[in-house]
């Protein structure tokens, strides 16, 4: 895992805020209902401050940001070096 | 406008390299369409829906990015005589059950020949929705637009042909489909473009709204079309992730006119670090007009007082009170003046336990602050309706009808709404207000009043007032009414987040502080208090608290808060 993964684990665990939850990469976070639609702007805020990339909010839908994988391999998919 | 037979006359009547919308994706991707270009992409557009039969009088759904193929997809079917309407295109914050649900509500209502959607709309969001045997589904590129151009012949479209379908506020599902004229569009822009004064040659639209919505679709794409003047647009998405790039687009693009609804007022002054308010350049803006919600003083002043660093002019700031059944505007707030909207203060007491104003001098303990939304558009009439049926005059608190000459007929289909709300002419609005020296204020839902011990209580003003509390969250408050079957009326129950964690330790304390600052500034007592952590409140869309989600949220948390009605 990469350390940017790593850094968004910590992030997520810390917006859940239910203690005793572990995550990993492949976690479903939205599916499962473990973080709610609005903290998801968070999310990709987060994103796009690992990644420095701009992310396209309007190319995203719920399943590209299901696990932290995806949201990195989405990152990679649509987004766009920032200057 | 009224020299146009429809809304398509108009369009064709605009100067052929005047530039008509700019889509701004970010710094590097902004794409602009002369008058000449669009209406070319209309008709190639056109040409694609007539090879899937496409006729006058069909009805076409458009679900596509907030782009400028969906705008010219529109126009398309509008130039074979069918009627369109966009719907909201999936976003990554939706619940695909819900979405799906929706959708399929919709469509089928509207028994539409063709759903339109592009070539990256995802398979998962479209489910079982059933498109009925007479409903094609139709994917169209976004990227590439159509080659050739080929004359459309466009049927004769009568000022009285339905011109689009556009879906009234609501929860997706539960959305009405409010059917439109040529005759009565034109009538609206008409009114509209007067009582804004618009210039084809100075003025410019900047526009987040999304398309679906009649700010979106009415002040945001048809006023521009019809008058003849630039937009520039970015998708609501991209505005909600970073809300500055609006300020960034008006300074560049020196935008003049804009509207948005009450919350983004807050909205924007908070997402905004205060060392880059005066980075911008606002001084173009003559209206940034609030609309669509209940238009709240100290939201207009949160944002006045941090633009006016940019140059913004608080003249510029202006209110309308607007619904998708009038096509849009009912009321507007005077251009003329040297302010915005007008301002009342009114004592308190009056306006919750007889409904009524009664001016009182501002900083009065107990004095409420009210913004006009402003005057009646020509054509436009309005009454105040008591809760037994009876006419009110001025200053006293109602149900708002309106009646006007751009009024719709039905909703699509359903005759039995329509006849709930169309009362001998007269739309019921379900909103509450009332109106004093030509000004229409509009103070809040009726479906949204809490009613304790017969006085009217507006679920807002107690928010106001929770949220001014240092270990509150701004603007994460919900007051609502429980039903107390001892007292057989309501009692006040108000949830709210809290700052950090750890302030709920105090939250004794806080609750005590909460509950004698409701007392001072309203003379009602709260029932329950519910503080909670930060992001427990149910948001919707752009963060906006959602009432009735929140509300299911507490009752399942606190089943002793009794049985939900």
């Amino acid at each position: 895992m990469t350390a940017e993964a790593q850094q968004m684990i910590q992030h997520i665990v810390q917006l859940i805020r239910k203690p005793g939850v572990t995550l990993d990469e492949n976690t479903p976070l939205v599916s499962s209902g473990l973080i709610d639609s609005m903290s998801l702007i968070d999310l990709l805020l987060k994103l796009e401050d690992l990644t420095h990339m701009r992310i396209p909010a309007g190319k995203v839908q719920p399943k590209d940001l299901d696990t932290v994988a995806k949201m990195f391999a989405t990152a990679q998919r649509v987004g766009k070096p920032r200057k | 406008m009224l020299r146009y037979r429809n809304l398509l006359e108009a369009l064709a009547a605009a100067p052929a390299n005047r530039p008509f919308v700019t889509a701004w994706v970010d710094e590097d991707e902004q794409q602009t369409l002369t008058f000449a270009e669009f209406r070319l992409r209309a008709r190639q557009q056109a040409n694609i829906l007539r090879d899937h039969r496409v006729a006058a009088g069909d009805r076409v759904v458009i679900i596509m990015p907030q782009r400028i193929p969906a705008m010219t997809t529109f126009v398309g079917a509008m130039m074979l005589g069918a009627v369109p309407t966009f719907l909201a295109y999936p976003n990554f914050k939706i619940e695909p059950a819900k979405y799906r649900s929706g959708l399929a509500g919709v469509t089928a209502n509207l028994k539409a020949r063709v759903v339109v959607i592009d070539q990256e709309f995802p398979d998962d969001m479209l489910g079982h929705v059933s498109l009925g045997a007479e409903t094609k589904l139709i994917r169209i590129g976004v990227g590439t637009p159509a080659q050739g151009d080929t004359e459309i012949l466009t049927p004769k479209i009568e000022p009285d042909s339905l011109a689009f379908i556009q879906h009234s506020a609501g929860t997706t599902g539960l959305q009405k489909g409010v059917a439109l004229t040529h005759a009565a569009g034109l009538r609206q822009l008409e009114h509209l473009s007067r009582a804004l004064k618009i210039d084809g040659k100075t003025d410019r639209i900047y526009s987040w709204l999304p398309l679906y919505h009649d700010m979106g679709l009415i002040a945001c794409f048809m006023l521009p079309m019809v008058c003849h003047i630039p937009l520039v647009m970015q998708s609501p998405m991209d505005w909600v992730m970073h809300p500055r790039t609006m300020l960034q687009i008006i300074s560049e693009h020196k935008c003049t006119l804009a509207w948005m609804p009450n919350f983004a007022f807050q909205f924007l002054p908070r997402r905004t670090p205060p060392s880059r308010w005066a980075q911008y350049d606002l001084s173009s803006v003559r209206a940034l007009i609030n609309c669509s919600e209940p238009v709240r003083a100290n939201s207009m002043l949160e944002f006045e007082n941090a633009f006016a660093a940019a140059g913004l002019k608080s003249a510029a700031l202006h209110s309308s009170y607007a619904m998708a059944e009038n096509v849009f505007a009912v009321t507007q707030s005077s251009i003329d003046g040297s302010h915005g909207p007008a301002r009342l203060c009114a004592d308190g007491v009056q306006f919750r336990g007889a409904h009524r104003i009664v001016p009182a001098v501002e900083g009065t303990p107990g004095a409420m602050a009210f913004t006009s939304s402003g005057r009646l558009l020509p054509h436009h009439e309005i009454r105040i309706l008591s809760d037994a049926g009876t006419i009110l005059g001025e200053s006293c608190v109602g149900e708002i009808l309106v009646k006007s000459d751009c009024l719709f007929d039905g909703y699509y289909n359903r005759p039995d709404l329509t006849a709930q709300a169309l009362v001998a002419g007269w739309y019921r609005t379900g909103d509450l207000g009332f109106c004093r020296d030509g000004e229409l204020y509009v103070v809040g839902r009726k479906k949204d009043l809490l009613i304790i011990g017969g006085e009217n209580i507006y679920p807002q003003d107690i928010e106001e007032i929770v949220e001014g509390h240092s270990a509150i969250h701004d603007g994460r408050v919900i007051a609502m009414g429980v039903y107390n079957p001892d007292l057989g009326t309501e009692d006040i129950v108000v949830v709210a987040e809290v700052e950090r964690d750890e302030l709920l330790t105090g939250a004794a304390e806080i609750e005590r502080e909460l509950r004698s600052l409701v007392v001072a500034g309203m003379g009602v007592a709260i029932r329950s208090i519910f503080l909670k952590p930060p992001k427990w409140i149910v948001k919707s869309t752009a963060g906006k608290p959602a009432r009735s989600a929140t509300r299911e949220k507490l009752f399942q948390e606190h089943p002793e808060l009794g049985v939900d009605s």
